[in-house]
């Protein structure tokens, strides 16, 4: 079943700083949807070629493909939208062919959009704003390009909106921003790691684009949260007193290293989630560090069970489980 | 094999690191000045995008930027007469300083300073952030003031987009575009040639006929600078590709950021530039193996048990993923850095990052 907090709206823009995992997110979300018979879109904006593999398919390209399916209706397409691609949509919907089009073509859009900053994003978001509107999909999910670059994506529209007076682009760039403001019919979610670089860089992005931009976010998705375990804090003398166990020497280093280490990090993550908590008033939805160093579909799948839950609404200091 | 890193350190005029988002580059790129400082040559690190507790660390100030370097205090011990000095590229300032550098006389530059297409160029465009870089790191060198410039990239697939900037830059002032809004003529009415014309009717037709007006006097403005952007771009294309310059790839080891570094290793090599060190970072110690106990299903000693599966699992992952890292890496420099307790968030980290890395 869909879980409630994801809204109906037709777009989902999925965000995180490079290393979160927000594309594996994106991917575990449109599994979601497909699990709840939604026919799902999934467009890399940076087009990374992995996420193909990951749902099953072959590598993403700009061709869409499907990439599997989930009983009668549920199914999960991808593709990616090079801003090159875009561009050439673009000049085609405004009838500008034959000739002169090559000459644009052969001009670059390198020199093109020197002139005009920020438009080579404003085409992309033009192009998801298109296929919204032609409802190309029951939920179009945007994997963004990394942050410190997702936030110059999203205000590709609202920066072009004030050096550019009138014509195409401006109506364009009205129309994406319109887009990304209206709730219903774009949400945005975004992803961290329960650590100090991340959380600030979150905490950063969040603000920005809701106060900037106007756009609605889902709850925070905490990528990699080690489980928090109560056992961890005893001391294992102590652990191993308590459930009368006797530790061979072997048995006590193997298990002091590990959890000398565990506790340290485990500390270090409530920390953060105890900042995130103060910092930035989101409803939040903790996944699982899942001990792999590579994702293969059957951790998607694992992914997908924890987003499927209804996040904490009110998070709290002590809620880190 | 730290050697060939010790050497590195020890000779190299100019470090490029890059690696994919999230793995710790910048870190990375300040333990590499902060082992080269301690080795009594004078460093600097230019990064362009610096965590905040980092920039911290380094004593950049992100909210009142200083133009020039600024040494990092405790980077050495005094000893041996190296120091190491950090600074951030800030991409408007430095392209703000060029144009009134290069121009005749004030009038001149504040008419390109307050044009809108300029603006925009120098405030957000990326490709302005790469064409800065060389403009400083060009300053940077040709200062003699540094043993060793250390080049922060942007992450992963920028990291070429920048490399490859003074290539692009000197291609794109001899493009005929370029050579045809910079002519001397009084209105681009005149400009004759068909793809310049195809191209300002486009943008105009896109952007309106503000914007074309902008761009040409733009271009117009900058057509006394050409030669010495062309002459610098092309100084730092060779400097890139010189003897004297390093690239070391920084990874972690999961297998997304290892299939980036794989796809970025292959960008550098057909760019011809020089592949020197692989650093992978952030990885997870592996504990002593754990035999027995399998009985144990419950309580706090379970619960420690579980986490030493989990770790040691996760710490296998890692290490079967890096082996093909390290086997495509072959012949060059590999040093591993281990994920710590607690991230590196001030100088002595620093400190004891560089040592890891090289020794002490």
């Amino acid at each position: 079943m869909k879980p409630s907090w994801v809204s109906d709206a037709h777009v989902v823009i999925v965000a995180g700083k490079g290393g979160v995992g927000s594309s594996t997110v994106a991917a575990a979300l449109a599994v979601v949807a497909a699990r709840d018979g939604a026919d799902v879109l999934l467009i890399a904006v940076d087009g990374r070629p992995g996420l193909g593999p990951l749902l099953g398919g072959r590598p993403l390209d700009r061709e869409e493909q499907t990439m599997c399916s989930r009983g009668k209706t549920g199914r999960v397409r991808g593709r990616t939208i090079p801003a090159q691609q875009a561009f050439s949509d673009y000049l085609e919907l405004k009838g500008i062919n034959g000739v002169l089009r090559k000459a644009a073509s052969a001009a670059s859009l390198d020199s093109i959009a020197a002139a005009t900053p920020g438009l080579e994003h404003l085409l992309v978001l033009g192009k998801i704003k298109e296929l919204e509107r032609d409802r190309a999909a029951d939920l179009i999910i945007v994997d963004a390009p990394p942050a410190g670059h997702a936030g110059s994506f999203m205000r590709s529209a609202s920066a072009l909106q004030e050096v550019v007076a009138s014509g195409p682009v401006r109506t364009q760039a009205d129309e994406v921003a319109e887009m990304i403001a209206d709730r219903a019919r774009c949400q945005g979610l975004l992803v961290t790691l329960a650590e100090e670089t991340p959380v600030n860089e979150v905490i950063e992005l969040a603000y920005d684009l809701e106060d900037r931009l106007g756009l609605a976010l889902g709850p925070l998705i905490v990528n990699s949260c080690w489980p928090d375990r109560d056992g961890m804090c005893m001391s294992l003398t102590a652990a191993a007193k308590a459930q009368s166990v006797k530790l061979t020497p072997a048995q006590k280093s193997a298990l002091q290293a590990s959890a000398d280490f565990g506790r340290v990090r485990l500390e270090g993550q409530r920390h953060q989630l105890e900042r995130l908590s103060e910092l930035l008033p989101l409803p939040r939805i903790l996944l699982p560090r899942i001990p792999t160093a590579r994702f293969g579909p059957a951790e998607l799948e694992l992914l997908a069970d924890a987003l499927s839950t209804e996040p904490s609404s009110a998070p709290s200091a002590t809620s880190a489980k | 094999m730290s050697e060939s890193l010790e050497t590195i350190l020890q000779d190299a005029r100019l470090l490029v690191t890059c690696g994919p988002g999230g793995v710790g580059k910048t870190t990375t790129a300040a333990a590499l000045g902060i082992a080269a400082a301690r080795r009594g040559r004078r460093v600097v690190v230019m990064t362009v995008d610096p965590a905040r507790r980092l920039a911290d660390a380094l004593g950049i100030d992100l909210d009142a930027r200083s133009y020039d370097p600024v040494e990092v205090v405790g980077a050495t011990d005094g000893a041996g007469g190296g120091s190491l000095w950090a600074v951030m590229l800030d991409a408007e300032a430095t392209f703000d300083r060029m144009i009134i550098a290069r121009s005749t006389d004030k009038k001149t530059a504040d008419a390109v300073l307050s044009n809108r297409v300029y603006r925009g160029i120098a405030g957000s465009l990326a490709g302005a952030q790469d064409y800065m870089a060389i403009e400083r790191l060009h300053q940077l060198n040709a200062s003699g003031v540094w043993d060793l410039i250390i080049v922060d990239t942007p992450p992963s697939r920028d990291a070429i987009d920048l490399l490859e900037a003074p290539d692009r830059l000197v291609r794109f002032l001899g493009h005929p575009i370029y050579r045809a809004l910079t002519m001397p003529s009084r209105s681009f009415a005149k400009v004759t040639n068909a793809g310049t014309s195809a191209f300002l009717w486009i943008v105009r037709r896109l952007a309106g006929p503000r914007i074309v007006e902008e761009t040409i006097e733009f271009f117009r403005s900058l057509s006394g600078m050409e030669e010495g952007l062309r002459r610098r771009a092309a100084d730092v294309s060779v400097l890139l590709r010189s003897e004297h310059a390093s690239f070391i790839l920084v990874s972690s080891p999961r297998a997304e950021a290892i299939a980036e570094s794989t796809f970025l290793a292959n960008g550098l090599l057909d760019g011809d530039f020089s592949l020197d060190g692989v650093v992978v970072n952030l990885v997870h110690p592996m504990p002593p193996p754990l035999s027995g106990l399998a009985d144990i299903a419950e309580g706090p000693l379970a619960e420690q048990i579980a986490y030493h599966a989990e770790l040691t699992a996760l710490a296998q992952s890692e290490r079967d993923e890096m082996a093909e890292l390290i086997a495509l890496a072959d012949g060059v420099a590999v040093a591993e850095l281990p994920l710590l307790e607690v991230d590196v968030h001030d100088v002595t980290g620093l400190v004891r990052l560089a040592d890891m890395l090289v020794g002490a």
